[in-house]
């Protein structure tokens, strides 16, 4: 129940940030080096203030967006004239799938990595793999992204994937599935871009939880049994080491609402990404500040599901003996 | 054990092989259904349009009919609305191709030419301006243009609801407009200006029957499905990714041959090349200027592309204005050494590498008929600055190799906005330059919304700008001592009697010989006096597939209008 004054917590401090700010939406449009006399300049500097609201002190205007925001309506952009709720309704569902994909893809290899990585403890497939995965790690995905553009984009090297945008010129009118390889073929490259890097944190992660386990008394108990290798590490001690990972999952999916800005940018993806980066270059208030909600709202309720999830994983967790 | 584990990762390996081996076979596949779309992109999409080609309608503009045009273009437009959009982008979806103006510059002699207006004229004493219509003008839904079309314009963008402040500024000297019938609109203006004409007649005329509003809100919330009565029509905006023009059919002027343009959002400068070296996008409109000079001494790229570096009156110029409220700048000998120490030639070479950019001596573009091209620039020339600081007066007292005077060290800060990395390399020459006479430099950079408002508030010592460009520019806003603070445009504090003298006459001058000649003794002063020092203007830059042909050169730059792609070289359909 902690969540809503959070939530209000970060509303506050991204409006007062996005306010104190140097540089507003006023000066930027009318830009430097217009052509107009210093008199008219002030009279229209104002008269454009007043027009966006931005003329009373910034409490009041906290107040009105606060009383707007309840009832779901975030205002209107200041750059599109349009609802801020319905550009976000175009972009949402493009940085969800990308960042679903990449989500999926990344435990689908990162949890059998670890658990392979926990079962050939210091063998040669556990040095490998963790030297490997950290290299990736440190890759900027800034700079990978744009060695892919160049190599793998264009008729100069290898001509494979497209090098921006989401579906080719005239794709919506193909049947469903060739528009969905489409589709497929345009992600590639930003998925891998916005995977590669997780991995490292994940496999480490299930690794070390495994090898803890592996040492426990009841796997030896297990092994002692009788029980096949396979057995014990899968349903004995994968078991109890997913639950640490179930959190991580919780802190994945704000960092990767984050990663999506610069790959968005990379790729030119009309996701959110985007749009919160042009919404703060252009101090476009009322996108930032939906934006900013909505990445609260998002990054709450993983952690929320986390924690639902880890109790449903480990019978000792109950909310009620927390009292 | 040890076996079964062996076996286990031998499996997991041989899962992970696989994945790889589809993964390079989709992509394969994903390869040849490109090139299948393509084709299919070439064939499908009925165009009832071609139907509709109207019997001996004579296309003007020579070459083949047909084919699209993709343009990539670098950010999302703010909308489609001629008024409230300022931005460049929506200007190349929105400006001539959808909406008209009352008149339009000619291409090729800068002289004003009737447009949707088959004839204007001042009144004598300057103060009428009259524009009477064409009778066969239609909106793209068949509505004729009428006056009332012109009023409605004129009274949208003047309304105080509307978003358009800085657009109706530029209208407060109009005092009324009258419409004398159906074709003859008058507008009465409060003075006289030389700019009153190109003013007045560069409204973009919109439908009243499609625009008309209740609440001035209803007006700005009007973003899309523009209607318009020029050459294109609007298809279609697909957020993020594409706008879609297509020809009107009915248009009732000079027919361009182009079928469709298509506008990309691509964000990526890099992207934007690669997708145009792969056929995806066929123009691109000012890359990043690196880029430009590395595809231009490309034999490859040059041989499937047109790199046009071309002039035109909207190029600009870049300087470094020295604020006059500082000790060290208040002296123009000062401001005539900070200009000798810079050696351009070398900034042209090294850091723009575009051979064809020029170093500008004053405000006006350098090809248009205000600048006085006469005026040769200042040289590259140390010795000189050096002699010049000492006769100012600041030499080094105190033996700490840095100039001063009255106890002020020659010490300040240059600003630039960070990130782009043309300014900031030529940063860090001024840096070295600067300190090789003795003076010392900061570079202060800055994120770009904070840096103009910084530049309002003239809290800088140096700055690193460029002033976009504009045909008959008034140089008023800029130079005036008028303007100086108050967030006016003078952000140097130029103050010079003379040039203010010179500039009051020339705004109220409207025969334009006469004009210009206040003008090349006003870019006299300018040379003089160095308030900025002017680094360089540089054509405008671009790339195109050459499938496009009939690519030519103006005075107005470039038009689109007469490209054509011959048939045998067409892709879409």
């Amino acid at each position: 129940m902690l969540m809503i004054p959070t939530l209000i917590g970060i509303t506050i401090m991204v409006f007062a940030i996005s306010r104190i700010a140097p540089g507003d939406p006023v000066s930027l449009s009318m830009g430097p080096g217009g052509q107009m006399d210093a008199e008219r300049a002030a009279d229209v500097r104002e008269a454009r203030m007043k027009l966006y609201g931005l003329d009373q002190p910034v409490p009041v205007q906290y107040a009105k967006w606060f009383i707007r925001v309840v009832r779901f309506d975030f205002g209107d952009s200041l750059k599109h004239h349009r609802p801020v709720i319905d550009i976000i309704k175009d972009r949402f569902p493009i940085t969800l799938t990308l960042n679903l994909i990449a989500f999926f893809l990344i435990y689908m290899i990162s949890l059998p990595m670890g658990v392979l990585a926990a079962v050939k403890h210091r063998r040669f497939f556990d040095r490998a793999s963790s030297v490997l995965l950290f290299m990736l790690w440190a890759l900027p995905s800034m700079w990978v992204g744009q060695m892919m553009i160049g190599y793998l984009c264009g008729p100069a090297f290898l001509n494979w994937f497209p090098p921006a945008g989401l579906s080719s010129n005239n794709a919506e009118i193909l049947p469903f599935f060739p528009w969905l390889v489409d589709r497929l073929w345009h992600l590639t490259l930003p998925v891998l871009c916005l995977t590669y890097g997780g991995f490292a944190y994940l496999t480490k992660q299930v690794r070390a939880g495994m090898l803890e386990n592996l040492r426990a008394d009841y796997v030896r108990t297990a092994r002692s049994k009788g029980l096949s290798n396979w057995t014990v590490v899968i349903k004995h001690a994968f078991r109890n080491s997913v639950i640490p990972v179930i959190t991580i999952m919780a802190t994945l999916i704000p960092a990767m609402l984050g990663g999506s800005v610069i790959i968005e940018q990379i790729f030119s993806i009309p996701g959110m990404g985007m749009l919160a980066f042009e919404a703060v270059t252009t101090r476009d208030y009322n996108v930032v500040m939906a934006v900013a909600t909505i990445g609260g709202l998002l990054n709450l309720a993983g952690l929320l599901f986390g924690d639902i999830a880890y109790a449903m994983v480990d019978p000792r967790i109950s909310f009620e003996d927390a009292d | 054990m040890n076996r079964r584990s062996a076996l286990y990762s031998a499996v997991i390996v041989l899962l992970l092989l696989v994945v790889i081996v589809l993964q390079i076979l989709s992509m394969i596949q994903s390869d040849r259904l490109y090139e299948r779309l393509n084709r299919i992109a070439g064939i499908s999409k009925p165009q009832k349009t071609e139907a509709r080609v109207k019997e001996g309608i004579k296309n003007e503009y020579p070459g083949d009919d047909g084919d699209w045009l993709i343009w990539c273009i670098n950010s999302e437009p703010s909308n489609f609305n001629p008024i409230t959009s300022s931005d460049a982008v929506a200007n190349y979806v929105v400006s001539g191709n959808i909406f008209e103006t009352l008149i339009e510059y000619n291409e090729d002699t800068f002289e004003h030419k009737p447009l949707l207006a088959k004839s204007f004229a001042i009144s004598e004493d300057g103060l009428q301006i009259d524009f009477i219509l064409r009778d066969d003008i239609t909106f793209s839904d068949g509505h004729p243009v009428t006056a009332d079309d012109v009023i409605f314009s004129y009274n949208t963008i003047i309304n105080p609801g509307v978003d358009a402040l800085s657009y109706a500024n530029y209208l407060q000297d109009v005092d009324h407009v009258v419409k004398m019938n159906d074709r003859h609109v008058r507008f009465i203006m409060k003075r006289v200006y030389f700019r009153s004409l190109s003013i007045c007649g560069g409204i973009p005329v919109i439908p009243e029957h499609i625009y008309r509003f209740s609440s001035p809100d209803e007006f700005n919330k009007r973003i899309s499905n523009p209607v318009g009565s020029g050459p294109y029509i609007f298809e279609k905006w697909e957020v993020g990714r594409e706008i879609i023009i297509r020809k009107n059919l009915d248009y009732w002027g000079k027919m361009p041959n182009v079928d469709k343009i298509i506008f990309r959002v691509i964000t990526n400068d890099a992207a934007a090349v690669q997708a145009l070296r792969a056929g995806q996008v066929d123009f691109i409109k000012q890359p990043s200027p690196e880029l430009f000079s590395e595809m231009s001494q490309n034999r490859d790229f040059t041989e499937k592309f047109h790199c046009l570096s071309y002039w035109h009156p909207g190029v600009g110029y870049f300087w470094i204005g020295w604020n006059q409220d500082r000790p060290f700048f208040r002296d123009k000998r000062v401001r005539q050494a900070m200009t000798h120490i810079l050696d351009r030639e070398n900034i042209i070479k090294h850091i723009l590498k575009n051979p064809e950019a020029m170093i500008p001596t004053g405000n006006f573009y350098i090809h248009g008929p205000q600048y006085d091209s006469a005026i040769i620039p200042w040289p590259y020339d140390p010795e000189r600055a050096k002699q010049l600081l000492d006769e100012a007066g600041w030499v080094d007292t105190n033996g700490n190799g840095i100039r001063d005077k009255d106890g002020v060290e020659f010490r300040f800060k240059y600003q630039i906005v960070g990130g782009t990395s043309i300014h900031e390399q030529m940063a860090k020459l001024v840096k070295d330059a600067a300190a090789k006479v003795g003076i010392e430099v900061e570079i202060d950079p800055y994120e770009w919304s904070v840096f103009i408002n910084r530049v309002y508030d003239r809290k800088f010592d140096a700055v690193n700008l460029a002033t976009v460009g504009g045909l008959a520019g008034d140089p008023y806003q800029t130079w005036h001592s008028s303007q100086i603070g108050n967030r006016g445009s003078n952000y140097v504090g130029f103050n010079v009697a003379e040039a203010d003298k010179l500039m009051e006459e020339a705004r109220v001058t409207i025969d334009d010989e006469k004009r210009n000649k206040l003008y090349h003794q006003f870019h006299r002063i300018l040379h003089e006096e160095q308030p900025h020092t002017f680094i360089y203007t540089r054509p405008g830059e671009a790339f195109l597939s050459k499938r496009f042909e009939n690519v030519k050169m103006h005075l107005l730059g470039i038009n689109h209008f007469e490209w054509y792609v011959p048939k045998e070289n067409q892709r879409y359909r």
